[in-house]
């Protein structure tokens, strides 16, 4: 933008002294042009010639706003003119000159109005600072402000719409915790067979800690004669899944008693049923059949926790047939095996899943023997006190880590009439 | 030159919608505003009343770029004779900032609303409204809303559309405006303005006010854009032909602005017009030749 004296067109080399007042007028390290009150410049310097390319006879006589592009033309009529004409001077008031090869030339300018003696305007004297770098840098933070404006926007955008799928997920999973829960507590409703030969109780009670529905159930079913059938099993997982899945295993197991088989033969059934019902492999089941008129208590385990039998003298877990999980041995299911034990009057039988004996902080060896020991501390609670009571005293505080599912069976001590 | 104090700011916000609040007379114009209403509508507009109690009203209407210091040249020489009424658009001078409204002013029909509300709560009647660069224009609009209310009006530089289109030559393309836009934000941080109404509103440091090198004309660089887009955007040629009051329209010599064929323009379009071509140079003879804009009011009136 700079270039010797002496390079603007037309234009002579100056004869005089350096530091004379033209020189210095001439070429001041600004531009520096005057004009009459009603823009019409009348004299500019050396340097805004070179700065803009334009010749001195192109810019006397001229209107200073037609230096500008058409933007500054308006600023300069709608603010910097009427600053001017009411406070007498104004400061850097930003314009872009348009130059002789029609490139823009960012400048700042200060002016001042001169008035005679009776304070009319006889002239307006400008100086011009070329502001290339100035401006670039202006723009610089005005792309930066638009760029921190629109990635603010954006993240409140991402705020907002993330805010709102939270909510959306929050009801979602309340909705279906509710849908679980409703579908779970339906199908653990069913009022127990109601006997004077027998009385059933049950407890259910969800983990507390994650306050979804688990796969727990129980269920008691009257059958032929003088059999009941009784279940207690756990499906792997939770939730809505584990819920419909228990539901589907509750109603085959249901459907299968009522045929007759013997409690291994139910269990053969259920692992082709698994087969089919992919979402029910690996659930553990107890099934227990007790004829009342014998007596007599028939059950198999498929990888379940085994049926603690409470009988006047002592309490005790019957480990007989045991066999893997539902499903657990694939196309070649294992022989399902069954125990059988007499039933005295007035025992008691107590089924249950994990939930009741196992907790992070403790084996599950010693976990069963504690509800050995509660119950034995228990012998004269009625059934259904002791089935209320032991959750609360197998998990000390009454918060567990898992769903506690259990159910009592008892034996009445008079044989009933038939 | 003196500067004149500036009013003071309101400090609290005050709502500008109380304009939607009050009815109409029969002939469909505000009236009945409550004193509160008033009061909002005089602080909203920092409104300023002189001249000649129970004289006709002439209330005068600055342009884009600057506030009612504007006719500090011409506005006094009627104050013998006429009730004169000066105001700040909402955004520019001493107006309440916080009641500008991005949706009432996105046009110059509510700058309109803003002048029948000035002449509603000041019971202004037979107006004769001077309306320099835009606020011809905004004239046009009021004085077309509510006819009755006014008695003339004097357009100094008017400008119906700015932007050519077809045969009609505003003066300006849209790539004019945009620069236009861009030259006001430069501006806005060359002299960083932008602070210019908080502190010129903040009695705490005073001397922060008299740094402002440029403090006239002091605008809310936000508004100033969207009052710009809103000004150089804006096509008013249909409401030309509607006025029915007399209008005098004047035309300056070299006027970047609004030139001579825009100005002939509006005269041949408005009904009961006169034209006068002033020899003032420029786009603001009420600030250049403030002699002849008055003469020349005064022989329309």
């Amino acid at each position: 933008m700079t270039g010797g004296a002496g390079s603007v067109p037309g234009e002579e080399p100056q004869a005089s002294p350096r530091d004379s007042s033209e020189d210095l007028y001439e070429d001041a390290p600004c531009g520096y042009l005057s004009t009459l009150p009603d823009g019409t410049v009348d004299r500019v310097n050396r340097t805004l010639l070179e700065w803009t390319g334009h010749s001195r006879d192109e810019v006397v006589g001229r209107a200073f706003a037609d230096l500008l592009t058409a933007g500054g033309r308006i600023y300069h009529e709608t603010h910097y003119a009427p600053l001017l004409r009411m406070q007498g001077s104004v400061r850097a008031i930003a314009f872009e000159i348009v130059r002789a090869d029609g490139g823009r030339l960012p400048v700042l300018v200060n002016s001042t109005l001169q008035t005679d003696a009776d304070g009319n305007a006889v002239a307006i004297r400008t100086t011009v600072f070329d502001a290339t770098d100035r401006r670039a840098y202006e723009r610089e933070l005005l792309r930066a402000r638009d760029r921190e404006q629109e990635s603010r926007e954006r993240a409140e955008v991402l705020q907002r719409t993330m805010a709102r799928l939270a909510d959306e997920n929050a009801a979602l999973y309340e909705r279906e915790r509710h849908v679980a829960r409703t579908l779970q507590t339906s199908l653990l409703a069913g009022d127990p067979p109601r006997d004077p030969r027998f009385a059933i109780a049950s407890h259910y009670s969800p983990a507390v800690d994650t306050l979804e529905v688990g796969g727990d159930w129980h269920d008691a079913i009257r059958l032929d004669g003088d059999r009941i059938g009784l279940v207690v099993g756990d499906v792997v997982g939770r939730g809505i899944d584990a819920a419909a899945t228990m539901g589907q295993l509750r109603s085959a197991v249901r459907a299968l008693a009522g045929t007759r088989q013997s409690p291994s033969q139910l269990l053969e059934h259920l692992d082709t049923f698994v087969g089919q019902v992919q979402s029910a492999w690996m659930a553990t089941l107890l099934y227990a059949e007790v004829d009342v008129g014998e007596g007599s208590l028939r059950y198999a385990c498929a990888g379940h926790l085994p049926p603690l039998l409470i009988e006047p003298e002592r309490a005790r877990l019957h480990w007989e047939g045991r066999s893997t999980p539902l499903g657990a041995g694939g196309d070649d299911p294992p022989a399902r095996t069954e125990g059988s034990v007499a039933l005295a009057p007035g025992t008691r039988l107590l089924l249950f899943t994990d939930g009741l004996v196992e907790r992070h902080d403790r084996l599950l060896d010693d976990g069963l023997d504690q509800l050995v020991e509660e119950v034995d501390a228990r012998r004269a609670a009625p059934l259904e006190r002791l089935v209320e009571e032991l959750p609360r005293a197998m998990t000390a505080d009454g918060v567990g880590d898992d769903d506690v599912c259990l159910m009592g069976f008892e034996l009445a001590l008079e044989p009933a009439v038939r | 030159m003196p500067i004149p104090p500036r009013p003071p700011v309101p400090e609290k916000s005050r709502s500008n919608r109380i304009g939607h609040r009050y009815g109409r007379d029969a002939r469909g114009r505000r009236g009945g505003a409550s004193s509160l209403v008033v009061v909002n509508v005089l602080l909203r507009n920092n409104v300023a009343v002189g001249g000649k109690p129970g004289g006709q009203p002439m209330l005068f209407a600055h342009g884009f770029g600057c506030d009612q210091n504007m006719w500090r040249f011409v506005a006094p020489a009627f104050e013998d004779r006429y009730r004169v009424v000066l105001f700040d658009h909402v955004g520019a001078g001493g107006s309440d900032l916080s009641a500008y409204d991005r949706a009432r002013h996105s046009d110059l029909v509510g700058y309109a609303d803003d002048v029948l509300e000035i002449c509603a709560a000041l019971e202004l009647e037979d107006v004769v409204f001077v309306g320099h660069s835009v606020s011809a224009m905004i004239g046009v609009l009021a004085a077309n809303l509510e006819p009755d209310r006014f008695d003339r009006l004097v357009l100094v530089g008017p400008s119906p559309c700015y932007i050519d289109e077809g045969d009609y030559v505003g003066g300006f393309s849209r790539a004019d405006i945009d620069e236009l836009l861009e030259s006001l934000e430069s501006n806005y941080l060359g002299w960083s303005s932008a602070m210019a109404p908080t502190i010129m509103g903040n009695p705490d440091r005073p001397e922060l006010g008299e740094e402002l090198t440029n403090s006239f004309c002091a605008t809310d660089p936000e508004i100033a854009r969207q009052f710009a887009r809103v000004t150089f955007m804006s096509d008013n040629r249909v409401d030309l032909p509607r006025v029915s009051v007399p209008a005098l329209i004047l035309q300056c010599s070299d006027d970047p602005i609004a030139p001579r064929s825009v100005g002939e323009y509006v005269h041949r379009e408005i009904p009961d017009s006169r034209f006068v071509q002033l020899s003032a140079t420029g786009h603001c003879p009420n600030l250049s030749a403030p002699e002849e804009t008055v003469e020349a009011i005064e022989s329309f009136l």
